[in-house]
């Protein structure tokens, strides 16, 4: 067999306000060669496919096994963890793009520093008296400590507002994985004590009325987090609070 | 003492940064976390299977003194015995607080916490939620620190990286230098106190169970500006990874904790697939030799049973270097369950599923004992002191460090689960003892010069411009690579001072290699190079601190195994038999025979080899190089013996 | 205005959309498809209904009321979800990405198909003043006008095709978004109870328009008594 080799097409960026450009470069073919591995050989050897000397890529990663959630980005198109995309599953050349959806800030780097906002907004917290050792915690029925495990496993990677078409760059959508995080403290004993205030914080411009029920979101979850159902249960929670606020305030 | 709010800053977003600011937070005072990257992306996501306390949910006769005894003795008594004491006897409260914060910690039919079994250990003593446990804890204190952070009492500085410490004429930290890794400038923050929660060094071997963050760029700045550094030579190796081009992927203990078996077929290259090799076929090697304990002995144990059983006995699978985790004979759902995390990452990777088909693992670098040498004050009842501000204080003043990046909580090797335990306890335990550091002193950080800080600032800003015009030969990625290689090549599972003296010199050669370094990338936006060449030095000098404290510990003590120095314990040898042989030792001479054969000879072994020992490796930054020194260890509760898990 | 006061109109006004799509212009479309589906029935049934509707009083409210206020305003606030979203359906191709897109343009085909029809009905009844009781007979004229060319049975096929899409579709949408359904069962199950209910509000309204093609019939004015 001949010396095996993988091409890859990135979209480059110098500076967020620059103009991208893309770059083909191709290296080695190793076994179980993935994304990240194939981008950390052209930072060992950073010349393109036509021999040019340039800068290495930048991209973010840390965990490199998908619990992290820095290392999202477009391959082939479709939004997912590099670390988790293995080049003999994909097609080449592989087409790596930074998100779209968020501002980038060098090459494959973005800033999802909106979504960290968000969380700010709906006080995706459990809101305790303090640190001080006031023995256990409130009784929870395993059912519902794996309902919430589910939801707590999202790591804001932002696949899911980067695939969903009501999120942009530009609007004041929080998406999907902003109301799961709703959902997930409503349903814990004592975190449920903000419960109104962060439905209210989902009950207004960008809020829970904007998803256009597309349902990306949960097909392109690399955690499978169900999304829809959050949203879904939102959506109800909201409903109740309007006739509360409505009729029995 | 200042009158205004004190002002610490903390350098570091995992576990024990997070845990430290929500607790500084809480105390009014100022906090600014300063992280590589963003809060919720830091390294001890990656911690799977759990977090020890002894709360004895299953009456099974645990406490907080088992767990300690286990922990120092799973450490090969090398630890602090008040510190991990102290931590011991706080872990039931930290898994408590951690519920409250809302982690999703599974639970038993009745709505208590659930608790499972883990290494070094024969009591069902960890918490877990899921197989991903640290991410789970990390996002509690994470949503901690953005509630205050909506309040406005934090200020997170992300994406920005510590370069060095800001260090008074008289030596005393006032603050640090940061760059911010997005416009790449530089500017010193002064504060009252700074902490390291930077976590381990696992890029030295480049490729390990770490995350790419973890080159203990930080630690070993603080060494080089001066601080200790503390058994740099102790490196976990953990058993089950999954190998890979990039990274050894965890395959978290847990899985062994609920039942996972490991084995290796009995005939050399026997190449049948494992599901069609009957059990006679299968040498369960652990469980053969360590009945008591089994798959759960410690980790050290573990990993030099597989490479004994893959490079000794060539057993490995097809002759690779690879052995099963089996799960199969467990059910989907209760895998799926307990263990779905780590099931999903094998999967995605191998493309295998360890719900059908054994697992094919190898051991990989984990963690460091080792990291900077920090103080602590007893309270004199074998418990630590609060308030004190030694706690957690590096050998520089002013500078703090907890977390994976100090040395004292886990000796020679660290038992599953305690790691997480450690972070948080650390965490929360030095705050108090910052604030008094801070109250009691005469000057702050408000009588520094500016000039202090100008220095500092113009100091990085030359070295970074010096590294920026670096044009040689060499690629850093590519001599980092080189760098694991050695260190991944003699610095391992089995050390031997041949082998550790050529890697010494081998670690030479790439220090002169790096005067050589090109910076592949000099543009001054988002530029990742010139950092990243400036943490490469900083790994090259940690590897002569770890490769020269491996060389010089000439002993088999926990992770660090040297054959030529293995005391050979006999087989039938009770370890309380040598507390017995202490006890007639102060009575007088011990005679031959009360003893089985061979036993006495072997505890006189033992207790010279501890005399020699049974001290902490200390690393200084001196001319140049790491000078070498030893500390006693403080053994005041439990007296060592000789380790034994069969 | 502050944010806060924002926000609350924002949510009234969406979730208004989304009610009225279901009352009453869903309800609407319903009666409209089946009142005027009598007509392969009969001849005299329908008219009958449709003079009963005639004969409503208030009926000039009811209509600006219930119906034309209800879908001006559900088609403002749907052109205004229109533009917010950018359907993705060829990046990313799933069942409900595709719903996602083709209640978008459905929608869109249904405000211009409504233009049309509108124009080419009420708007000459009020014209010329045939509010009341000759509405029957000269509504009817016009249709069997209509389906005489194979132009405007097109346009009427796409038209009924997109409304019952996008009623039924939408229907499914209200669940999920009030609440109603949250399981994704529960989810899955009830879709397809309403592509079934769609369907039948698809043939209901076709086979109006294949009577109307192969039987024009005209009908008289009856007076009421």
């Amino acid at each position: 067999m001949n010396k095996k080799i993988v091409k890859l097409k990135i979209k480059r960026r110098d500076k967020p306000d620059a103009k991208a450009y893309w770059q083909e470069f191709t290296i080695p073919y190793k076994e179980r060669l993935n994304v990240i591995a194939c981008l950390q050989d052209i930072q060992r050897n950073p010349t393109t496919q036509s021999g040019e000397s340039v800068n290495p890529v930048t991209w973010d990663c840390n965990c490199l096994e998908e619990v992290c959630g820095s290392c999202t980005m477009l391959v082939n198109g479709k939004v997912r963890q590099a670390c988790t995309a293995l080049i003999d599953s994909l097609e080449q050349p592989v087409i790596l793009e930074p998100m779209s959806k968020f501002p980038v800030v060098r090459d494959l780097q973005v800033d999802r520093s909106r979504m960290f906002e968000n969380l700010k907004k709906v006080k995706a917290w459990v809101d305790i008296d303090g640190t001080h050792d006031i023995g256990e915690g409130p009784l929870m029925s395993d059912k519902v400590r794996a309902q919430r495990y589910a939801l707590s496993e999202c790591m804001s990677c932002g696949c899911c507002l980067e695939a969903c078409p009501q999120f942009s760059l530009t609007n004041n959508f929080m998406g999907a994985a902003t109301f799961s995080q709703v959902r997930l403290f409503n349903l814990h004993p004592s975190g449920s004590m903000l419960k109104e205030e962060r439905l209210e914080a989902v009950m207004g411009e960008g809020g829970i009325t904007d998803c256009g029920n597309a349902q990306v979101c949960v097909e392109v979850c690399p955690k499978s987090i169900p999304l829809t159902e959050s949203i879904a249960d939102i959506g109800r929670q909201t409903t109740l609070q309007t006739l509360k606020n409505i009729f029995m305030k | 003492m200042p009158k205004r709010k004190k002002k610490i800053i903390v350098i570091g977003g995992g576990l024990t940064g997070l845990s430290l600011a929500m607790k500084i937070c809480e105390r009014n005072a100022e906090v600014v976390i300063v992280s590589y990257q963003s809060l919720k992306r830091s390294h001890s996501v990656c911690a799977q299977g759990g977090i020890n306390a002894a709360i004895d949910a299953r009456n099974e006769g645990d406490s907080p003194e088992n767990h300690f005894y286990d922990t120092i003795k799973g450490g090969d008594f090398l630890a602090h015995q008040p510190l991990v004491r102290d931590m011991c006897y706080q872990a039931p409260a930290i898994i408590h607080l951690m519920d409250r914060l809302g982690v999703a910690f599974n639970r038993t039919g009745e709505g208590h916490l659930e608790f499972r079994r883990f290494g070094g250990t024969l009591y069902s003593r960890t918490a877990f939620a899921g197989a991903t446990t640290g991410q789970q804890l990390v996002y509690a204190l994470d949503e901690q620190v953005r509630r205050f952070q909506h309040d406005g009492a934090v200020k997170t500085l992300e994406w920005h990286e510590y370069l060095g410490a800001v260090l008074d004429s008289q030596g005393v930290c006032r603050g640090a230098v940061l760059q911010d890794l997005r416009t790449n400038t530089l500017f010193t923050l002064a504060g009252d106190a700074v902490v390291l929660a930077t976590g381990g060094p696992g890029q030295v071997y480049v490729r390990s169970t770490n995350s790419t963050v973890n080159t203990g760029a930080a630690a070993t700045m603080a060494y080089l500006q001066g601080a200790k550094y503390g058994n740099g030579e102790f490196i976990q190796i953990h058993p089950t990874a999954i190998p890979g081009p990039d990274k050894l992927r965890l395959m978290s203990e847990s899985a062994r904790g609920e039942g996972g078996r490991l084995w290796v077929p009995r005939t050399v290259g026997d190449a049948r697939p494992p599901k069609s090799i009957p059990d006679s076929g299968r040498n369960y090697f652990l469980e053969e030799k360590f009945p008591l304990f089994g798959n759960l002995v410690p980790r050290d144990v573990a990993s030099r049973e597989i490479h004994d059983i893959v490079y000794n006995q060539k057993l490995g699978i097809a002759g690779e270097p690879m052995v099963y985790l089996d799960l199969t004979h467990k059910s989907k759902d209760y895998l799926e369950d307990r263990l779905g995390g780590i099931i999903d990452i094998y999967k995605k990777f191998t493309g295998e599923d360890p719900k059908d088909v054994p697992m094919k693992i190898f051991p990989a670098v984990h963690y460091s004992m080792g990291g900077l040498w920090t103080d602590y004050e007893t309270d004199g009842n074998g418990m630590i002191e609060h308030g004190s501000p030694r706690n957690q204080a590096t050998s520089i003043p002013g500078l703090y460090a907890g977390g994976e990046a100090d040395y004292q909580y886990h000796g020679a090797n660290r038992l599953g689960a305690n790691s997480l335990l450690s972070c948080i306890y650390t965490g929360l335990m030095m705050c108090r003892g910052i604030f008094t550091y801070i109250d009691n002193q005469d000057k702050s950080v408000d009588d520094t010069p500016s000039t202090t800080f100008d220095d500092a600032k113009n100091h990085w800003e030359s070295r970074l411009n010096e590294i920026k015009a670096m044009k040689g030969g060499e690629n850093p990625y590519q001599l980092h690579r080189d760098l694991g290689d050695i260190m991944m090549g003699n610095v391992l599972i089995v050390r031997e001072n041949k082998k550790l003296e050529k890697t010494i010199r081998e670690i030479e050669d790439i220090k002169t290699r790096f005067k050589d370094v090109n910076c592949v990338d000099s543009t001054d936006w988002a530029n990742p190079t010139p950092s990243f060449i400036n943490q490469l030095y900083c790994m090259i000098e940690l590897s002569r601190v770890i490769a020269k404290g491996a060389l010089m510990r000439d002993e088999f003590r926990g992770a660090h195994y040297k054959p030529e120095f293995d005391l050979k314990q006999p087989s039938k040898f009770d370890p309380h038999e040598y507390i017995d042989y202490l006890e007639k030792k102060n009575y007088g001479d011990v005679s031959e025979d009360a003893f089985p054969e061979g036993h006495l000879e072997y505890m006189k072994r033992f207790e010279a080899n501890n005399d020699n020992w049974l001290k902490s490796t200390i690393a200084e930054y001196k001319n140049n190089k790491p000078e070498i020194s030893y500390e006693p260890v403080d053994t005041s509760i439990v007296t060592p013996r000789p380790r034994k898990y069969d | 205005m502050d944010q806060r006061t924002r926000d609350q109109i924002h949510y009234l006004i969406l979730k208004t959309h989304s009610l009225t799509g279901l009352i009453p212009v869903g309800a609407f479309l319903v009666l409209h498809f089946s009142i005027n589906s009598l007509r392969t029935v009969g001849v005299w049934p329908y008219q009958i209904s449709i003079d009963i509707i005639n004969n409503l009083p208030f009926l000039m409210w009811i209509e600006v009321g219930f119906i034309i206020i209800p879908i001006l305003f559900h088609s403002l606030v749907g052109f205004y979800i229109y533009f917010s979203g950018k359907p993705n359906p060829f990046r990313y191709n799933y069942p409900h990405n595709w719903m996602y897109t083709l209640q978008r343009i459905s929608g869109a085909i249904i405000f211009v198909f409504l233009v049309y029809h509108l124009a080419t009905t009420v708007v000459p009844k009020i014209w010329y003043g045939n509010i009341q009781f000759a509405a029957a007979p000269y509504l009817i004229d016009i249709m069997n006008q209509e389906f005489k060319t194979w132009d405007g049975r097109i346009i009427y096929a796409v038209g009924i095709i997109a409304a019952t899409f996008h009623f039924s579709s939408g229907l499914w949408g209200f669940c999920v978004s009030w609440g109603l359904l949250i399981g994704r069962r529960a989810q899955r199950n009830a879709g397809y109870v309403f592509a079934l209910f769609g369907l039948v509000l698809a043939i209901m309204g076709l086979a109006t328009v294949l009577e109307f093609s192969l039987h024009p019939v005209g009908v008289e004015a009856t007076q009421p008594g």
